[in-house]
């Protein structure tokens, strides 16, 4: 799932407090899952901000309202009605819901309430971890399923570098060195010795380094 | 809260059980009027007694009589027996109804009008009678109920003593149901007084409710000897205070059921003698309940069991009774079928004999042109619509049941009524016969905080022999909330969206009870039978797929503003197992566990105006009610106050005490 966590409050009403009739739209797939921005999160944050608005003498309104994903334009515009009137979409979703809503309603100024900030698993309850860069080319079959772009700070496709101590990360103790982790891996099938092969150079004009990607997929269209 | 039309009267329909709305708690299905034990429970756990008087007054026309002398079927269903012992739902309508009363609420019938003009006649005044009467009335439909006693009230009155069922306290759910505008003529027996066809003639419907007033005599030798007594006419005489001529002060009575023991016990108290009980069944296979066989033995009565009478000694005087073993009570197919040893005779000495081996109706008010009777006298009944043989004529209650508890009377009633009601053109329907919910799995159960259940004080055993006063005195108020919050609200707890459900796991990694499911697809649901209402699903769910039958969020919401524009300032949301407060001056709002509390909720609360939030909680190093809900409890506060000092507010506006003591989690 892609993950997000709320910005700080402060971030947030630096910008909300210019508006007088907001709504915050909570997303009910990523973000609802890493339990962040779905409706729960939505309605807590759009209290504190009729709290603190109270508080400092705003007037104006705060609603919210959850769309299922905020990545299409048919769930986006499915709330249109709550959109009528307000000044500020404020969205809780990743950062493609607030871009989304942005194009949709382009008369609305939008903010978003989160940063975005990785594609990742839960670990346990309430701990996520970065496992995908998205780069576009994959090739964790060579690394015994575990991406090295994703989970290496370097982003080496032929590791382990000189930082990698006692099988950590030279960055922090609390993150694994991933080559250490291919390595073991591999040596569990016994295929440790690919890797004194040379992976060739990566092609990251796949990745985001060659602009924005689109992707297009053959067969029906109506 | 959504209502619906069921049993002639408005029952709440706002707590489906996930899954199956028709699943319900194994007491209220148990419970022959399908009584919402579990609702009225909670408010009695709250100290609402009023409200949950009301409760039991949506299903149940005699709630303080039903409140001391049910058989109570509800509390042998009760989930909670698998992991102690039942919660006391017959005490607790006491405390409900006794609650209610001293402090002068819920007594007050409502104003009924008879708005279908038609009128019916309901022959006797027993349970079953009132109870057709009771719904009737408020079906729009005028009863009139005819009762040969000079005193309503049928066997309840002459049959039940004063000790068990104190006459005010009856005298008190008659008059309500009088209340209700349901006329009753005592002193007018049909057949004598009046004639049936005269009712038949004059009423759009009638009612036959007639109960099985006699005696069934017992003919073995010696049954006309006049110290050979019958159980009916010496408890309608204990009844109405009158002496019973022949009474000795050495008495044996026989038979084994309940209306035997309270014969046993009566006589006792009467004579201060000797009183034995002789029955067909073995010790353990008495048909009375064990707790009145428990009470009877208390007050010294003997039970000489497994044996049969033969013959009544005595020539012109009795002497005694002469018992031959009984060797087996029933045939293999359960049928009554004793079989004896007829060389084994003994004599059990005593002055006096009052038979209670059972009863039987008398019909004789019935004109060879009424409704028909079968081969054995008994009345040709349908048992789903009521109906005898003549159109417009109905039945209910043990005329046509045969013996049974006092509820299963009401219950009769209550459907003869819809069934009245329907023949005379009212839009009703027969309810619906509700589903159990599972028993509780045994790896719940054992996660189950054990709770000693409330004992029913009573009185004294050398006390309560020398007069009629009732024998049980009330659970009380503080052992009645300690009672009513050991309920497992069964099947009240998690509510589950599939169309909400984003299926990210949460409520399956939270739920301390294994309850929530999914499957690869993302499919799941909640099992109702696991689920303990701890509410801590509820309060993680990302998605709000979750909601609580039981106190749902948005009456939680709701009740939430409600206190606070009432009471204005602080607030404190506390709990039900502690029976204690950690503000007492601040508005307060009982909760079963604070574990249910969101984040969100408890902004509302400031939102609403309270200016201070106090949440009780239990210390650290006990679990509370449920497992882990105080840490649920104080993940939610902090993220709470987490959000009040991001926006600029004192945290300490939500703030977390400890609840001194937790009166009802322990034994006594």
């Amino acid at each position: 799932m892609i993950t997000a966590e709320r910005k700080p409050f402060d971030q947030i009403k630096t910008v909300t407090d210019q508006f007088e009739n907001i709504l915050v739209v909570g997303c009910n797939t990523c973000v609802a899952v890493c339990l962040t921005g779905g409706e729960k999160e939505a309605e807590i944050l759009a209290t504190q901000l009729r709290l603190q608005r109270q508080k400092d003498g705003i007037g104006g309104t705060v609603e919210t309202v959850t769309v299922l994903r905020q990545c299409e334009n048919e769930y986006v515009d499915a709330v249109a009605a709550q959109v009528a009137g307000k000044d500020l979409i404020l969205s809780t979703a990743c950062s493609i819901g607030p871009q989304l809503f942005a194009d949709r309603f382009p008369q609305v100024r939008v903010a978003p309430a989160m940063n975005t900030n990785m594609l990742g698993v839960v670990k346990e309850h309430h701990v996520w971890t970065e496992y995908c860069a998205a780069c576009g080319d994959c090739v964790i079959f060579n690394t015994g399923g575990i991406c090295p772009i994703a989970r290496c700070a370097k982003q080496l496709t032929n590791g382990p570098c000189g930082g990698s101590q006692d099988g950590h990360c030279e960055i922090s103790k609390d993150i694994p060195c991933v080559w250490q982790l291919i390595y073991l891996k591999l040596a569990s099938f016994g295929l440790e010795g690919n890797l004194s092969r040379i992976s060739g150079p990566k092609d990251w004009s796949k990745a985001n380094s060659g602009g924005p990607r689109t992707m297009k997929k053959e067969g029906f269209k109506p | 809260m959504e209502r619906e039309l069921t049993n002639g009267i408005s029952r709440s329909t706002a707590r489906p059980v996930p899954g199956d709305a028709r699943l319900r708690p194994p007491c209220e299905v148990a419970c022959p009027i399908h009584t919402d034990a579990q609702r009225y429970i909670q408010m009695v756990a709250e100290g609402k007694n009023a409200e949950a008087l009301g409760v039991v007054r949506e299903t149940n026309p005699m709630p303080q009589v039903i409140g001391r002398i049910c058989a109570h079927p509800c509390e042998e269903a009760c989930r909670r027996g698998s992991v102690d012992e039942p919660i006391a739902i017959c005490n607790l309508k006491r405390v409900a109804s006794d609650g209610a009363k001293a402090a002068g609420l819920g007594y007050e019938p409502p104003a009924v009008e008879f708005t279908t003009g038609k009128k019916v006649a309901i022959i006797g005044s027993g349970p079953s009678g009132l109870a057709a009467a009771h719904d009737l009335a408020l079906m729009g439909v005028q009863p009139v109920i005819f009762e040969k006693q000079p005193e309503a009230g049928g066997f309840l009155r002459t049959g039940i003593l004063n000790y068990r069922l104190p006459k005010d306290i009856l005298d008190e759910d008659i008059d309500y149901i009088r209340g209700l505008g349901v006329e009753i003529r005592t002193g007018a027996g049909v057949g004598e007084d009046i004639k049936f066809d005269d009712l038949v003639a004059e009423y759009d419907a009638v009612l036959i409710a007639v109960g099985l007033s006699e005696s069934r005599p017992l003919p073995i030798p010696g049954a006309d000897l006049p110290q050979v007594l019958l159980a009916v006419p010496f408890l309608e005489n204990v009844n109405a205070g009158r002496e019973t001529e022949g009474l000795g002060k050495e008495i044996i009575v026989i038979g084994g059921g309940n209306v035997a023991i309270d014969v046993a016990r009566s006589a006792k108290r009467i004579t201060g003698g000797k009183v034995t009980m002789v029955c067909l069944e073995a010790d353990n296979e008495m048909p009375a309940h064990d707790w009145e066989i428990a009470d009877a033995r208390a007050e010294g009565i003997e039970m000489v069991c497994s044996q049969g009478p033969n013959a009544f000694v005595g020539e012109g005087k009795l002497e005694g009774l002469q018992i031959k073993k009984c060797e087996s009570v029933f045939d293999e197919h359960g049928r009554f079928a004793p079989t004896f040893c007829e060389t084994e005779l003994s004599v059990i000495p005593g002055d006096t004999v009052i038979v209670t081996i059972g009863q039987m109706s008398n019909l004789s008010f019935l004109p060879d042109t009424g409704p028909a009777l079968n081969q054995r006298g008994i009345l040709i009944f349908d048992r789903e619509q009521c109906t005898t043989s003549q159109r417009g004529i109905f039945a209910s209650g043990e005329v046509v049941t045969g013996p049974g508890a006092a509820v299963n009377a009401l219950a009769s009633g209550k459907r003869a009524a819809i069934a009245v009601a329907r023949y005379l053109g009212v839009d009703v329907s027969f309810s619906h016969e509700p589903v159990a919910i599972a028993e509780v799995p045994a790896d719940v159960s054992e996660k189950i905080k054990p709770a000693a259940r409330r004992q029913m004080p009573v009185r004294d055993s050398d006390e309560r022999l020398k007069d009629f006063e009732e024998v049980e005195t009330g659970l009380g108020e503080v052992d009645g909330r300690c009672e009513a919050s050991r309920c497992l609200l069964c099947g009240s707890g998690a509510r589950y969206s599939e169309l909400k459900c984003v299926a990210c796991l949460t409520c399956v990694r939270v739920c301390p009870y294994g309850a929530p499911w999914a499957d690869k697809d993302g499919l799941g649901g909640i099992d109702a039978g696991k689920c303990q209402a701890c509410g801590i699903c509820f309060t993680q769910c990302p998605a709000k797929a979750i909601d609580l039958t039981v106190v749902s969020e948005d009456d939680l919401m709701a009740s939430i503003a409600r206190t606070v524009t009432a009471f204005g300032g602080e607030l404190e949301l506390g709990c039900w197992y502690s029976q204690s407060r950690v503000a007492p001056d601040a508005g307060f709002i009982s909760l079963p566990c604070t574990s249910r509390l969101s984040v969100r909720m408890l902004l509302h609360a400031l939102e609403s105006g309270a200016s201070k939030v106090f949440v009780a909680v239990c210390s650290e190093d006990d679990d509370g009610h449920f497992v882990h809900g105080h840490r649920q409890t104080r993940a939610a506060v902090a993220e709470s106050q987490k959000a009040l000092a991001e926006i600029g507010l004192d945290p300490e506006l939500i703030e977390l005490r400890l609840v001194a003591v937790k009166k009802c989690m322990a034994g006594k």
